[in-house]
């Protein structure tokens, strides 16, 4: 099965992130999530990602000091750790939630990102458990 | 306001455990502005534990519900129908909201999701700090509006200690020595003088230390 995979990235960065050209050489479920602005990402849509079956979710805001909104990246990298705490006391291993800042456009960047995820993701216990993703598959 | 932080994912769900359908109520007053029991913690704290029960492969019912605020029966009507679907309730109200739940539903086992910790202010965007101790006998007009006995880690009325640095307290450097503020507030209100009087020593009658107290309006009993 293809891993899953959930990005929200703030429209400055991509205007539609469903454009990325991953290609072949990315193999992998992806779910784009556009938002206004990175600082709108919040514990909630992060954690209701994982539910829906992510095995990885990652945040791409813009560059320290690119932020149009001047601090939105800064709370995305905040709201972020704060939900990696939540996971860790879960016990589903927060490293598989990152933020990566990337500069408007840069494409390479991203998808190097997205390999990088799916290369770690061999090191986390699947999430869902097997066990839910087959009852949800039948 | 009152100020309370959420208990850990671990606590909640040993106090869940015997549960099977569990009703997630928040308060949309205090515990909303501390971020630590309002509409949007509620989501995430059922979102967090919906994860953690499926990693343990184990099932739960959770429902989610937020009244506006858990002390007041007009509001707490609200989640009748809720309540009455669901085994348990968890609260992410204060100790008051908690209890209120508890005495409205006799039967319903109602848990606390969070702990409450003081009476405070919201000093900036995220920081709430403790400013009064509901002592029943305020005495801030004399201190320049600052209290020394929620504010001061020794609860000195005839202070400082003399151990303040720097206007720290010496006994957490995190925290702003009360009396340095209430000297400096006084110097400038011009009443510096009031400190030249003795304080006596605090009657705690009027706080809880005198047991449960309750306050009574006749105006408002029918
Ligand atoms: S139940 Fe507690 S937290 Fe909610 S409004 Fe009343 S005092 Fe505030
Ligand atoms: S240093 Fe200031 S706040 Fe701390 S105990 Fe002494 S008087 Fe109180």
């Amino acid at each position: 099965m293809q891993p899953n995979i959930t990005i929200f990235h703030c429209i400055n960065t991509f205007a539609d992130g469903n454009f990325l050209p991953v290609g072949d050489n990315v193999n992998c479920e992806l779910n784009m999530v556009k938002l206004p602005c990175s600082g709108m990402v919040k514990d909630v849509f992060l954690l209701r990602a994982f539910e829906s079956g992510a095995d990885a979710v990652i945040v791409m805001a813009c560059p320290e000091g690119e932020c149009r909104h001047v601090e939105g990246n800064i709370r995305a990298q905040k709201r972020v750790e704060w939900t990696k705490k939540i996971l860790d006391e879960i016990g589903l291993d927060s490293r598989r939630l990152t933020l990566v800042n990337i500069s408007p456009g840069d494409v390479n960047s991203a998808i190097d990102a997205i390999q990088q995820t799916i290369s770690s993701l061999a090191d986390f216990i699947p999430n869902p458990p097997a066990t839910v993703r087959e009852t949800a598959v039948a | 306001m009152i100020v309370g932080e959420q208990k850990t994912i671990a606590e909640i769900k040993e106090i869940i455990a015997p549960y099977s359908r569990v009703l997630v109520l928040g308060c949309g007053t205090c515990v909303k502005t501390c971020f630590a029991g309002g509409e949007d913690e509620v989501a995430t704290l059922t979102s967090a534990l919906r994860l953690a029960y499926n990693k343990d492969a184990k099932q739960i019912s959770l429902e989610e519900f937020t009244v506006e605020r858990q002390c007041e029966d007009e509001f707490i009507q609200e989640a009748s129908a809720a309540i009455s679907r669901n085994d348990a309730v968890l609260s992410l109200a204060c100790g008051a909201g908690v209890q209120a739940i508890a005495k409205r539903f006799y039967k319903v086992p109602v848990l606390p999701g969070v702990n409450t910790t003081f009476i405070g202010m919201l000093e900036k965007h995220g920081l709430f700090t403790e400013e009064c101790l509901g002592c029943g006998d305020c005495k801030l007009a004399v201190f320049g509006g600052i209290c020394p006995i929620a504010r001061c880690s020794k609860k000195l009325l005839n202070g400082p200690c003399g151990g303040s640095q720097n206007g720290t307290c010496e006994v957490d450097p995190e925290t702003e020595c009360a009396w340095q503020i209430i000297i400096e507030r006084l110097t400038s209100l011009k009443q510096l003088d009031n400190l030249k009087k003795y304080i006596a020593p605090k009657d705690w009658r009027s706080s809880n230390a005198g047991g449960p107290r309750k306050l009574v309006r006749e105006d408002h009993i029918i």
